[in-house]
């Protein structure tokens, strides 16, 4: 059993999902053009992420080998609705922006993931600090690029305008590749600074 | 059957059952909630077509009120649906080709203040939607609005900013008897005339197609009502 700390910590930096997994990039291109969106979806996903891990770790004993998989859909996706349900009614205008991509957390392959190699075969205790911790490390990113995304793309910071105003914005930032960009810089940042990758 | 099979499918009902039931609950409960946001929404729209810098019980908005109304988007949530039941009347009208649409009127003391329709095309990306204001007349924008559209964000997405909002209002849609080829030009509106408005760098299409269905739409509205209403 690794030590609790470890759980929490690891996804942070070593065990990213995003940067070391290779988990989620789809949504981290999609939602990271301004901060509230980002940080919007970033709460949803790490809510889904320790409910999901929690139910099923708490089901793993009694859940069917056969249609552990099915199980674990309908759990993530029921939960999914539910955060999609609650933002359309007391977070409307963030959900309008987030669109199609608050329902898509159901194919985020890092929920998925989780339970699968994490929840099943761990205590629910240790699982929902599972999810915790690789739901802060998803959300660290998400709002590392936004920051750097909508600082640069609009000169803006949660919509105040915090460059002067003669800044031209760089087309880049504001679409997706420019999210690619910034992802790619991080990878190889932190692979630089931690010095484990694989050797091609 | 084995006895493994009949415990797989009872896990697998009572799962179904549970989640499904707790979403039926979640959703009923919070249905009140979201469609009064989504008509709240709508209503918001249409007023900045129809009222973009008066309140719509006719007094002025101070300036702070116009940038909440403008510049941050946000408007008194809770006074919305009261305000347009007082002041504003919808009616179902009946366009060229059998189309039908709504046209939203603004009125104090039974004087007509302005009009509002909606009007949709496609932009680059997307069906791009807005509802257009027009005064008295029938011929001047008094305010436009552009929502609920997937244009790309930085370039085709500026129309739904302020800047570019603000642009259309006090420009011809109708002159001399006929409408006017009401055109978005490419960067800078040069000459600056009363029916082109400066468009957004690197989204000709975007504004190609809000120029053909603004300038269709009012048409459309102009042969089948405004016709009518102007010889009154």
């Amino acid at each position: 059993m690794p030590a609790i700390n470890k759980i929490v910590l690891d996804p942070l930096s070593d065990n990213n999902p995003i940067t070391v997994q290779m988990l989620g990039i789809c949504s981290a291109l999609a939602v990271t053009a301004q901060l509230p969106t980002a940080f919007t979806m970033s709460i949803a996903v790490t809510l889904v992420l320790c409910a999901s891990n929690t139910i099923i770790s708490l089901l793993r004993n009694v859940i069917p080998p056969k249609i552990r998989m099915i199980v674990q859909m309908v759990v993530i996706a029921s939960l999914v609705i539910l955060v999609d349900q609650c933002l359309k009614a007391f977070a409307y205008e963030i959900s309008k922006q987030l669109s199609v991509f608050v329902g898509l957390i159901i194919t985020n392959c890092i929920v998925m993931g989780r339970a699968e190699a994490f929840a099943m075969a761990n205590p629910p205790k240790e699982s929902f600090l599972d999810g915790l911790g690789n739901g802060l490390g998803y959300s660290a990113i998400l709002i590392i690029v936004a920051f750097v995304r909508e600082l640069l793309g609009a000169g803006s910071l949660f919509g105040k305008q915090v460059l002067p105003d003669s800044y031209p914005g760089n087309g880049l930032m504001v679409i997706a590749p420019g999210a690619f960009v910034i992802i790619g810089l991080l990878i190889w940042l932190q692979r630089s600074i931690t010095k484990k990758y694989e050797e091609a | 059957m084995q006895k493994d099979d009949i415990k797989t499918i009872r896990f697998a009902l009572i799962i179904c059952l549970i989640c499904s039931m707790a979403l039926a609950g979640v959703q009923g409960s919070l249905r009140g909630i979201q469609e009064r946001n989504k008509q709240i929404d709508q209503q918001i729209n249409v007023l900045k077509a129809l009222s973009p810098d008066f309140a719509p019980d006719g007094s002025a908005l101070s300036e702070d009120q116009i940038a909440l109304w403008f510049i941050q988007g946000k408007v008194p949530k809770d006074k919305i649906p009261a305000y347009f039941e007082n002041y504003v009347t919808e009616k179902e009208v009946n366009l060229p080709k059998g189309k039908t649409s709504t046209l939203y009127t603004l009125k104090k003391d039974d004087k007509v203040v302005s009009y509002a329709f909606p009007a949709e095309g496609k932009g680059l990306w997307s069906t791009v939607h807005s509802y257009v204001g027009l005064e008295s007349d029938l011929a001047t924008i008094r305010g436009i609005t552009f929502f609920d559209h997937g244009e790309t964000p930085g370039l085709g997405g500026e129309c739904s900013k302020p800047w570019f909002q603000e642009n259309f209002r006090g420009k011809k849609l109708w002159e001399d008897g006929e409408p006017l080829k009401f055109e978005i030009a490419k960067g800078k509106a040069d000459p600056v005339t009363d029916h082109k408005v400066d468009g957004m760098s690197g989204a000709t299409i975007t504004g190609n197609g809000i120029q053909k269905f603004i300038n269709k739409t009012f048409q459309a509205y102009d042969q089948a009502v405004f016709e009518e209403k102007r010889a009154l």
